[in-house]
């Protein structure tokens, strides 16, 4: 089946996914989110579930967690922590780049 | 169809136990994961081990699998006999399953309740509908489609139900234009382009998170620019305008302050990748000295070293 259609993308800005939205692009139900979020693991930005908005950053994280938990039977704090050292050696290799050395 | 053989993918013999194979996978797990492996092709290795572990680690599925694959060796032409699986009830995942995994797999396990709709929940299932499945998927630009914006050719296999109710996978071919101003990171959402809904649910959307492949010239952190200026000796201690050319083909006069040195940094704010708003361009002074390879440029050195009394080493002990 082809389908050669032009396909306009839309941008999405740094907080925009709303909580059924970030579920749904994990494949998580929206509790995994919710659990998440209220335990501190995944940041979100907002008061209540309605108005918290996730941006690209929180579904890398989403999706990191999510792996760590389903492949290794990680416990939810422990994926955290992976995700969280993942996050600053991505952030050291950017200095990295910056400083012009990789 | 090629056939598979899911043990050798997981390093495992075919009596291996479940504990054993579970091993086996958390151990691949940790090698190729995409993130951190440093092994040629860790992500598609990781889908290759992904997809032996669904089925190895699936009791239903992995004896279908080895009552079927009995006498195959991997890469073997393999066709599976018609209702080969009449005596096996899969309860595995759906649509996006099938999607991540090869066409051996789909063909194998790919059946989302086709002989169920004849039972008891036929009635139920009837009026069930669904919101279709998100894709997540990469997409690698180049620098200059920030500027000008592109358009991409992506090829995604979309998991389809045939008329018997088995999943058979469409190669399915997208013309996407990607916005100007799209920075590295950032997702591109295309709505509806996800897996189908099911009954009567909408499909899905199609999630691109972008990244740029590495330029010769120009670093990228967020919607800055970063690029090394080389520049002559006098434009440096003299102080110049020279021209930077940008990724997207034109030039931008900048000026050089007097007494800048080779490491010097200067922005020029909003001269990045353009958005709102847009990131900056960071330049680092690179000094390039002129060779002293003709009689002229060896005595304009020597006239320097005899008048200009310069000490480089001045103040560092040395």
């Amino acid at each position: 089946m082809q389908d050669r259609d032009v396909l306009v993308g839309t941008l999405l800005e740094d907080t925009c996914l709303t909580l059924e939205q970030l579920a749904r692009a994990c494949a998580v139900e929206r509790e995994w989110v919710i659990e998440h979020v209220r335990e501190g693991l995944l940041p979100a930005p907002g008061e209540s579930p309605e108005l918290w908005r996730f941006g690209s950053r929180e579904l890398w994280r989403a999706r990191q967690m999510l792996r760590f938990e389903r492949d290794f039977e990680a416990v939810p704090e422990l994926a955290a922590l992976v995700a969280d050292l993942l996050e600053e050696v991505e952030a050291l290799r950017e200095r990295l780049r910056r400083a012009g050395f990789e | 169809m090629q056939y598979k053989d899911y043990y050798q993918t997981l390093g495992v013999s075919r009596e291996a136990t479940a504990d054993e194979i579970k091993k086996a996978y958390r151990k691949l797990a940790r090698k190729f994961h995409p993130d951190l492996s440093k092994e040629p092709g860790a992500e598609a290795r990781m889908k290759e081990v992904n997809e032996a572990y669904a089925v190895l680690s699936d009791p239903e599925k992995r004896a279908a699998y080895d009552a079927l694959g009995r006498g195959y060796r991997p890469g073997e032409e393999f066709r599976p006999p018609p209702d080969w699986d009449a005596n096996f009830e899969f309860s595995g995942h759906g649509f996006g399953e099938a999607a991540d995994f090869s066409d051996f797999f789909a063909e194998l396990f790919g059946r989302m309740g086709g002989r169920r709709r004849e039972g008891p929940f036929a009635r139920r299932e009837a009026h069930f509908e669904a919101r279709g499945e998100d894709h997540y998927a990469k997409i690698v630009l180049d620098l200059e489609d920030a500027w000008r914006g592109a358009t991409r050719q992506i090829t995604l296999r979309v998991p389809r139900l045939d008329a018997t109710g088995r999943v058979v996978l469409d190669t399915r071919t997208l013309d996407v234009q990607i916005p100007k101003g799209v920075r590295e990171g950032q997702l591109i959402r295309l709505a509806g382009q996800g897996s189908p809904g099911l009954g009567a649910g909408p499909p899905g959307d199609l999630l691109l998170e972008v990244h740029f492949r590495p330029h010769d010239r120009f670093k990228v952190s967020g919607r800055d620019l970063l690029v090394d200026l080389p520049v002559a000796p006098w434009e440096a201690a003299l102080g110049a305008v020279v021209p930077v050319p940008l990724p997207d083909g034109s030039t931008l006069k900048v000026r050089i302050p007097a007494g800048a040195q080779s490491g010097s940094q200067l922005v020029v704010r909003g001269k990045g990748i353009p958005g709102n708003p847009p990131g900056d361009l960071e330049l680092t002074l690179r000094v390039v000295l002129p060779a002293a390879d003709t009689p002229r440029a060896r005595e304009l050195y020597e006239q320097m070293a005899r008048e200009l009394r310069f000490d480089p080493r001045a103040g560092s002990g040395g």
